[in-house]
């Protein structure tokens, strides 16, 4: 007992105080961005990209980044014969668009396309939300076909280190108790119904974010038998979280973000 | 034995059976025989040898040879030689015989053949479909070569039947695929008559995203991407079994530098891992304090792995030929501080998690796994080393650095969750240990070589000891430096039904600590 009570006076808090204060230490992989004096259009890294997401403007010829596709592998930064890639610090990405994210515009086949009461297109719902969940929010996790990449790192957001609750989030144990569906993973064939039956269990107003490439775009996994290209073919997504995976505190930038508290 | 005397006992043996012998590289020795014979030759070298089936597979090799394949990878451990039995079947007969009867590890294998490639294991004991639900329509069957990458089928509504358990007062508790804790989907079927469990049917592949057909004629460079994304926290190890079975084809030695890069990650990722089930093991007792100081500690091994690649899952760290930048170079003194800091905030957290009674009565005898039914499924890793199987691909198959370093298997026997545990505390201290020596001894010089062009058609394996242990990939390239054909089989696999057979007879209550005692990936299993 005496060897507990030690250790919990030595370690009294490992808590950082995101977002109220920036990271003291900030991560070296966050957006890539094109230096575009320096880009020459060689095209190198846009048949290289393992989850093609760069991509080239088909009247201007310039080349642009889909971060919702990005998998922030680093390796046009590698390649670039003229050096014009460089990851940035940059990790506060989330959007409420995905179109935000993209230089290329985004094509959805018209029979993907869901209709739907989609409630967040209201202006009320701001409102309505912040009426409704007050200062607290809670969260159920769903993982609809990840890597699990994403999954730990929302597990991080648990951990001493992050410590969500103090932002008045708390995860739940079902959906009936939650008011954001928090969703990872490219919306597997098998998951689909699953992800689906989680939706509707979600009492209205509900918020879905999307965590990760795979959730964004369906990210390295795409056009494949199994997957779809981004759960947003599934279920209405407020706000969508780049990376592979995002850190926890990009994700925490990322849920604050739909509850509009930034 | 070498492979030149398992060779020659096989063909004292067998002689008639066997149509040709590929000797390929040092420790892989392919056998092709005739189809009929296949029950025979794997029983006896399963069980007159002694060789665990560590992998099988299909392969669509009509554009190449006018057949389908399958591959029989047998392992002897002690010499570290990788036996592979292969048979050719033709496309208008589509059936080859099960040998699940006789190697039972082989039942999963051959169901996910069944379902991937429509090739039917005649005389399977029980050849229900296992990657595919319900949704998927019978006679399409993805890693076919003529089925086309993109085509979604339209959704198919048939009932997935469990295996029932019928007597009075038993019932059944279905949960998931959504859980209640922040965890990967499968569903799981629990059969119990008041509080014990009487069987557990373990329903997967809801993350199933065909993986292994989104490689087939991408180039090389793009699938170690793919590779890294298998199982996110198994990032590393996949991705390191990946390139060595290119390097092996290509004919390339890394540089020794290399070798040592690649072993710090490998432990940095396991002792990640392991913290990180230390932590859950706790968390599922209920036992907050201990858990909150693995989480911590792990907090640690995330910063160190920040620090050295800027990736807390450690991607984009493996090239092919090597590793892509000198990364612990500069970084030793800041490593081996951070790394003698959690070894010791470990071993006090030990000492007081030991010192527990509580905790130490819910664990101990939980979840048992028989030494017996842990070879029979050939478990892997952790699990098969708490049941007292001394397994470890860095002892069986080392590369030159394991070589060097000294390390012992943890001996443990019960197979409950206490040995579980045990087992990954002292891999914790062993992983911080092999760090450090491998900081120490690593001799300076270049870290990777360059691939040009990988000649088609070669196929070798590529095995690394993950976290949850023995993980085997196999690959053959194709034309113009790309994948023909990738399997992937990663511990998981391998341990999902020996953690059905380990729930039986314990409470429902604890089979959450029991499944956190294995950690199993979903998503290294459904693929
Ligand atoms: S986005 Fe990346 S980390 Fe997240 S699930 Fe997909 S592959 Fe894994």
């Amino acid at each position: 007992m005496f060897n507990t009570i030690k250790k919990i006076i030595k370690y009294p808090n490992l808590t950082q105080n995101y977002p109220r204060k920036a990271l003291l230490s900030l991560p070296k992989t966050g957006k890539t961005v094109i230096d575009m004096k320096k880009c020459t259009g060689c095209g190198e890294c846009l048949g290289r990209c393992p989850s093609q997401a760069i991509v080239r403007d088909a009247q201007t010829k310039v080349l642009g980044i889909n971060l919702d596709t990005c998998v922030f592998c680093t390796l046009c930064e590698e390649i670039c014969p003229s050096g014009a890639i460089a990851m940035t610090n940059q990790f506060e990405l989330a959007e409420e668009k995905r179109t935000a994210l993209r230089s290329s515009t985004l094509v959805i086949a018209e029979d993907q396309e869901i209709v739907m009461p989609y409630e967040a297109i209201c202006a009320e719902l701001v409102k309505r939300i912040r009426k409704t969940f007050g200062r607290s929010l809670n969260i159920r996790e769903v993982d609809a076909g990840s890597c699990n990449g994403c999954d730990y790192e929302i597990n991080a957001m648990n951990n001493p280190f992050n410590d969500v609750e103090r932002l008045g989030m708390h995860f739940v144990a079902s959906p009936r108790h939650a008011d954001m569906l928090l969703v990872t993973g490219t919306a597997t064939r098998n998951m689909q119904l699953a992800l689906i039956k989680t939706y509707n269990a979600t009492p209205d107003p509900k918020l879905v974010v999307a965590v990760g490439a795979c959730a964004c775009s369906g990210g390295i996994f795409r056009d494949s038998y199994a997957t779809s290209n981004g759960i947003d073919n599934i279920v209405p997504v407020d706000v969508y979280i780049p990376g592979c995976p995002p850190r926890p505190q990009a994700i925490i930038y990322g849920i604050l973000k739909a509850i509009e508290k930034l | 034995m070498t492979a030149i005397e398992i060779n020659k006992k096989l063909i004292e043996n067998f002689g008639d059976d066997i149509i040709k012998t590929v000797k390929a590289y040092e420790n892989e020795l392919y056998l092709e025989i005739k189809p009929d014979r296949i029950r025979e030759l794997s029983g006896y070298i399963n069980h007159e040898m002694g060789y665990p089936l560590v992998s099988m597979f299909a392969n669509d090799e009509t554009s190449l040879i006018g057949k389908y394949a399958v591959y029989y990878a047998f392992a002897d451990r002690v010499s570290g030689i990788l036996l592979i039995l292969k048979i050719g079947i033709e496309p208008e007969q589509m059936t080859f015989e099960s040998i699940a009867g006789k190697v039972h590890a082989a039942a999963r294998y051959e169901r996910e053949i069944k379902d991937l490639f429509g090739l039917n294991p005649v005389g399977h004991p029980n050849a229900k479909r296992l990657v595919f639900h319900g949704n998927w329509p019978r006679e399409t069957f993805p890693l076919r070569k003529a089925y086309d990458l993109k085509h979604r089928p339209d959704f198919a509504k048939e009932k997935i039947n469990f295996s029932k358990v019928i007597s009075a007062g038993v019932f059944e508790i279905p949960v998931g695929p959504v859980h209640a804790g922040i965890i990967e989907p499968g569903h799981f079927r629990f059969s119990v008559a008041g509080e014990p469990i009487i069987n557990l049917e373990a329903q997967l592949y809801f993350v199933h995203k065909g993986i292994e057909k989104l490689c087939e004629g991408e180039s090389l460079e793009k699938c170690l991407f793919v590779a890294e994304r298998i199982s996110g926290d198994e990032s590393f190890t996949n991705a390191y079994a990946y390139c060595q079975a290119i390097e092996k084809i290509a004919g390339l030695k890394i540089p020794e530098r290399a070798e040592y890069i690649r072993v710090v990650f490998a432990e940095l990722e396991r002792l990640t891992s392991h913290l990180g089930d230390l932590g859950g093991i706790c968390t599922d007792v209920a036992y907050g304090f201990a858990a909150s100081q693995f989480k911590m500690m792990r907090g640690w091994a995330y910063g160190i792995a920040d620090e050295l690649c800027g990736m807390r899952f450690l991607r984009g760290v493996n090239r092919l030929g090597g590793v892509r930048k000198d990364f612990v170079a500069g970084k030793e003194a800041s490593l081996i501080r951070q790394l003698k800091k959690i070894r010791s905030e470990f071993e006090e957290t030990e000492v007081i998690i030991k010192a527990n009674s509580f905790f130490i009565d819910r664990v101990e005898n939980t979840g048992i796994l028989s030494a017996q039914i842990a070879a029979d499924l050939n478990a892997v890793g952790p699990p098969a080393r708490a049941a007292g199987i001394r397994s470890d691909v860095r002892k069986s198959f080392p590369n030159r650095v394991y070589r060097q370093l000294s390390f012992a298997i943890p001996e443990h026997h019960n197979g409950d969750v206490n040995c579980r545990m045990n087992v990954k505390i002292e891999e914790c201290y062993q992983a911080i240990d092999l760090m450090l020596a491998a900081i120490d001894s690593m001799p300076a010089g270049r870290i990777r070589e360059s691939i040009t062009t990988v000649a088609p058609y070669q196929f070798a394996f590529g095995m690394t000891e993950a976290p949850r242990g023995e993980n085997i990939h196999w690959v053959m390239t194709g034309e113009n430096n790309t994948i023909f054909r990738y399997k992937i089989r990663t511990p998981s696999f391998c341990n999902w039904p020996a953690l059905c057979h380990a729930v039986k007879g314990n409470l429902v209550p604890d089979f959450p600590l029991i499944n956190k005692s294995f950690n199993l990936s979903y998503a290294g299993n459904d693929l």
